[in-house]
C-alpha cells in the first residue's frame, strides 16, 4: 500500500530524526517499564520484610520492657519486677569474673545469655494470656542476648613497694600538778633527798621555784644518789610518754594497667522455641528454608537463621557447641524480620538450662480468634498484665527501617510523579521533534494538498509516521526495559531492612537491644501488564505528537506553502 | 475559442505586507478556454504566480469571481476545492516540488493513490506515465539523483496522473538551462495536444511565452499589452 511505503520512506531515509524520536521514546517507556517494575520489585520485598507476624501465626506478640515501678507482669517472679535494677540482676552474668573461667594462661570458651531489657516472667504467668476470651492461641518463648567469648584467662599481676619513711613527733609535756609535786617531794624525802636538803649556795631561793628535777645534789657524791631517787620517784605518767605516740595514718595507692588478653566476643541472639505448638512461636515450620523443624520432643537440636548459618558456615547437619552441650544443625530458617528473631533456636527448654533461667520466658505469642478480635485482645492482654508491651502486626511493621523502607516510600511517593515526568519528557519530546519535522516539511505537505490530498489524508499521514515511530520507540522501550529488569535482576542492589527490638537501656548499653537485619536483593520483575503499559504508552506518545503536527499541518493553506515554494 | 474553462471577473488578490498592501492580482478579468495554451508572461512580481494559484484553487481571491467550468469556486468549500485540485488540476513547479524521500515512480504514485489506485495498477499506470515523459530507466531514482530536468519531467509525470483537465506551470523552465526548458515546453505543448488538456504556464521568458499559441501578458498585477508586459 502506497501509504505504508510513504510512512516507512519517512522514517528510514529521514534517520536521524526517526532515531532521535524513536531513541527518545523508547527511553522513556524503558524508564516507565524499569520504574514500574522497580516498583513492584519493591512490593515484593516490602511484603516479604514488612509482614512479620502472618508468617509465625501471630496477631500479638506480647513483652515486658523496663518500667519505672516494679509492679505489675513478671513482678516477683524470676528475672525481677520490671525496674533497672532487674535489668541488671537479669543481665548480671554477662560480667565476666575471669577467675571463673580457668586458670590464669588457660584457654577457655564460653557462651552468656542474657535477656537485655526484654525481661522475662515465668511461664505460668505468660500462660494466663491463653484463657482470655479472643484468644485462639498462644505460645512463650525467650529471646536472649548471647555473648560468645573464647580466649585466654589473663593473669593479673600486682606489685607493692612499701617502708623506707622517717616519722618525726613533737610533743610538749605537762607540767606537774601540785599533787604530783608533793608526791614526788614526799617520796624523795623517804629517799633522803628532798628539795629541803638543797646546798648552800641556793639558800634563799624560794621554794616554789625548785622546778622538776631542780634539787641538784651537793657534791658529785650527792648527785648519784639524788639521781637514783629522783628516778624512783618520778611520775608514772612521765616515764612512759614515749611509748605511747602515734605515727600519721597513710594510704598506698597503685594503678594497675588491665591484663592483655586475647578474648574474642562475638555476639549473636538465641531463642528458645516451644516446640510442641509448632503453629504458633517464635519459630514455625513455614520459616524453615533447608531442613526439618525440631521434632515435638524436643533433643538437642538447633535452628539457625540462614544469615547466621552463611556467616558462620553453617549448614544442616553441622555440631553447635553451647557451654559443653552440643547441639545439631537440623535446618536453616528465615525468620521474619521485625518479629521476635533471634540467630540460632533451640527448644525453649534447653535454652532455660542452658541459660539457667528454668521456667521463665520473655515473649507471648498469641493470635486471635479472628481479625476483629485483635484491637479488643491487645486491650485485655494490657489490663490483665499490667506494664505488658502489646505490640500489633502494624506496630511491628512499623519498627521497620533501612533503605528498604527508604527506597520504598520514594517509590511510593515519587514513583508515580517520576514516571508521569518521565512519560511526559518522552511525548513532549517526540512531539516537539515531530512538530519540528512538519515545519520542515510545509513545501513537501503543501505539495500534497496542491496535488489533491484531502486535509484528512495529509494529517493522517503525519501521524501515521509519528504512531510508526512511537511503535518503534515502544519496541525499543520494551527491549530497554527488559534489559535493565535483567540487569537489575543480575546486579542484585541490595537492600537492607533493619528492625530493633527491646529498648536501649543506658545500664547495659546499645547491646541490650536486638537489632534484626535483613539484606533483600532487588529485583525488577516485568509483567505483561507492564510492558502492555510500556506500548500503548509509547504509541499514545506517537498519537499525542502526531496529532500535534497533524494539527500544524492541517492549518497549512496550500497558497502559504506555494508561496514558501516560490 | 473553446468552450470557456476559466472566467475571471475584477479578479483581485491582495497582501498585506507592513503597513502598505501590495496589490498582487488587481482586477482581472481574463476567459481561458478549453483545450487552450496559454503563457502568462511578465517580470518577477507581476503577478503570474498568484494568479496560477487563484486558478488552481490554492488560494482564494479578495475581490471578484472565479468560474470554473460554469462553477463559481468561492461556492465550494475546502474539501471541494481538494477534490477539484485532485481530478481536474496538474501542477508543475519551479522547484519541482517532488517528495524527497519517494523515487521517481514514488512521487507520480502519490497524486495516483487519493483515486483509489493500489497495487499492481499503482505501479504500472506510475510505470507508463514516466515513460510518456522519457524516464522509463529512472523510475527507482531519488530526485536527488536525477538532473534538473528529469525531475521536472517527472512533475509533469506526477501532473498528468489524474489526467487533468488543467495543467498549472509555473516557471517551469526556471531551474533548467534552455534547451532542457525548450524540451519541457515542447513536452507540455505535446501532452497537452494528445490530451485536449488546457495548459497555462507563467514564465518571464519571452522566447518560452511565443511558443505558446496565446499570451497574457502580465505588469503589477493587471493584465496589460504583451508589448508593454516586458
Amino acid at each position: 500500500m502506497f501509504y505504508a511505503r510513504y510512512v516507512l520512506r519517512e522514517l528510514s531515509r529521514r534517520r536521524v530524526r526517526t532515531l532521535l524520536t524513536v531513541a527518545g521514546l523508547g527511553l522513556g517507556v524503558a524508564l516507565v517499564i524499569t520504574i514500574s517494575g522497580l516498583s513492584r520489585g519493591l512490593d515484593r520485598a516490602q511484603r516479604t520484610a514488612l509482614d512479620p507476624l502472618s508468617g509465625i501465626g501471630t496477631d500479638l506478640t506480647v513483652t515486658r520492657g523496663v518500667q519505672t515501678d516494679n509492679k505489675g507482669f513478671g513482678g516477683g517472679g524470676p528475672g525481677g519486677g520490671g525496674s533497672f535494677r532487674d535489668v541488671i540482676q537479669s543481665n548480671q552474668s554477662v560480667l565476666t569474673d575471669l577467675s571463673k573461667l580457668g586458670k590464669p594462661g588457660q584457654h577457655f570458651v564460653h557462651d552468656f545469655f542474657l535477656p537485655g531489657t526484654q525481661l522475662t516472667f515465668p511461664t505460668s504467668q505468660g500462660a494466663t494470656v491463653s484463657k482470655l476470651s479472643g484468644v485462639a492461641a498462644s505460645a512463650q518463648g525467650l529471646l536472649l542476648i548471647a555473648e560468645h567469648q573464647e580466649g585466654v584467662v589473663p593473669k593479673i599481676v600486682a606489685k607493692f613497694k612499701t617502708g623506707g619513711q622517717t616519722f618525726r613527733v613533737r610533743r610538749t609535756i605537762t607540767p606537774l600538778t601540785p599533787a604530783e609535786q608533793q608526791a614526788l617531794q614526799k617520796c624523795l624525802e623517804k629517799n633522803g633527798a628532798t628539795f629541803g636538803q638543797a646546798p648552800q649556795q641556793q639558800q634563799g631561793r624560794p621554794q616554789g621555784q625548785d622546778g622538776f628535777g631542780g634539787g641538784g645534789g651537793n657534791g658529785s657524791g650527792r648527785r648519784g644518789f639524788f639521781r637514783g631517787a629522783f628516778q624512783k620517784c618520778l611520775s608514772a605518767r612521765l616515764r612512759t610518754f614515749i611509748g605511747t605516740f602515734r605515727t600519721p595514718q597513710q594510704t598506698l595507692q597503685q594503678v594497675l594497667d588491665p591484663p592483655q588478653t586475647n578474648i574474642k566476643t562475638t555476639p549473636y541472639t538465641i531463642g528458645g522455641v516451644d516446640q510442641t505448638q509448632p503453629g504458633i512461636g517464635l519459630l514455625t515450620p513455614k520459616q524453615v528454608t533447608k531442613g526439618r523443624y525440631f521434632s515435638v520432643a524436643g533433643g538437642r537440636e538447633a535452628l539457625v537463621a540462614t544469615s547466621y548459618a552463611s556467616r558462620q558456615k553453617l549448614k544442616v547437619g553441622s555440631s553447635l557447641d553451647l557451654n559443653g552441650t552440643t547441639f545439631t544443625v537440623i535446618g536453616l530458617v528465615s525468620p521474619p524480620l521485625g518479629g521476635q528473631t533471634a540467630d540460632v533456636y533451640l527448644p525453649l527448654k534447653k535454652l532455660q538450662a542452658l541459660a539457667h533461667q528454668p521456667g521463665v520466658a520473655n515473649v507471648v505469642f498469641v493470635r486471635a480468634d479472628k481479625s476483629s478480635s485483635v484491637s479488643r485482645v491487645k486491650s485485655e492482654i494490657a489490663q490483665q498484665l499490667q506494664g505488658a508491651q502489646v505490640a500489633t502486626a502494624q506496630d511491628v511493621a512499623d519498627r521497620v527501617t533501612g533503605s528498604l523502607v527508604d527506597a520504598a516510600n520514594l517509590t511510593h511517593n515519587l514513583g508515580l510523579v517520576l514516571e508521569i515526568i518521565v512519560a511526559a519528557a518522552a511525548f513532549l519530546m517526540a512531539a516537539l521533534l515531530t512538530l519540528s519535522s512538519v515545519g520542515k516539511r510545509v513545501r513537501e505537505l503543501g505539495t500534497l494538498k496542491a496535488i489533491g490530498w484531502t486535509q484528512r489524508l495529509v494529517v493522517r499521514q503525519v501521524v501515521s509516521e509519528s504512531v510508526a515511530q512511537g511503535a518503534l520507540g515502544g519496541a525499543v522501550g520494551i527491549l530497554l526495559g527488559v534489559v535493565a529488569a535483567i540487569i537489575i535482576g543480575a546486579a542484585g542492589p541490595t537492600l537492607t531492612a533493619s528492625s530493633t527490638t527491646g529498648s536501649s537501656s543506658n545500664l547495659l548499653g546499645s547491646a541490650a537491644a536486638r537489632t534484626a537485619h535483613e539484606t533483600l536483593s532487588l529485583h525488577a520483575p516485568l509483567s505483561v501488564l507492564v510492558v502492555a503499559l510500556g506500548l500503548v504508552l509509547a504509541l499514545a506518545g506517537g498519537l499525542v505528537a502526531g496529532a500535534a503536527g497533524g494539527l500544524r499541518a492541517a492549518r497549512l493553506r496550500p497558497a502559504e506553502a506555494m508561496r514558501r515554494v516560490e | 475559442m473553446n468552450e470557456p474553462l476559466f472566467e475571471l471577473e475584477g479578479v483581485s488578490r491582495f497582501y498585506r505586507r507592513g503597513e502598505s498592501i501590495v496589490r498582487a492580482v488587481d482586477g482581472i478579468d481574463l476567459t481561458i478556454g478549453a483545450g487552450e495554451f496559454v503563457a502568462l508572461e511578465g517580470p518577477s512580481g507581476s503577478g503570474k504566480t498568484t494568479l496560477l494559484q487563484l486558478l488552481g484553487t490554492l488560494d482564494r481571491p479578495d475581490a471578484g469571481t472565479i468560474v470554473f467550468e460554469g462553477r463559481p469556486l468561492h461556492t465550494l468549500d475546502d474539501r471541494a476545492l481538494a477534490g477539484l485540485r485532485l481530478n481536474a488540476f496538474g501542477f508543475v513547479f519551479q522547484q519541482f516540488n517532488l517528495i524527497p524521500t519517494l523515487t521517481a515512480l514514488e512521487n507520480v504514485q502519490a497524486a495516483l493513490a487519493p483515486h483509489g489506485v493500489r497495487g499492481h495498477a499503482l505501479d504500472e499506470r506510475a510505470g507508463a506515465l514516466l515513460e510518456e515523459v522519457g524516464l522509463a530507466a529512472r523510475v527507482d531514482h531519488l530526485p536527488t539523483h536525477l538532473s534538473g530536468g528529469e525531475q521536472q519531467r517527472v512533475a509533469i509525470a506526477r501532473a498528468l496522473a489524474n489526467e487533468p483537465r488543467v495543467i498549472l506551470a509555473d516557471e517551469p523552465t526556471g531551474n533548467l538551462d534552455t534547451k532542457t526548458g525548450a524540451d519541457v515546453i515542447d513536452l507540455l505543448a505535446g501532452l497537452g495536444e494528445r490530451h485536449g488538456t488546457t495548459i497555462v504556464v507563467a514564465t518571464h521568458d519571452a522566447t518560452l511565452a511565443a511558443r505558446a499559441p496565446r499570451r497574457v501578458a502580465m505588469r503589477d498585477g493587471a493584465v496589460v499589452q504583451p508589448e508593454m508586459a516586458v
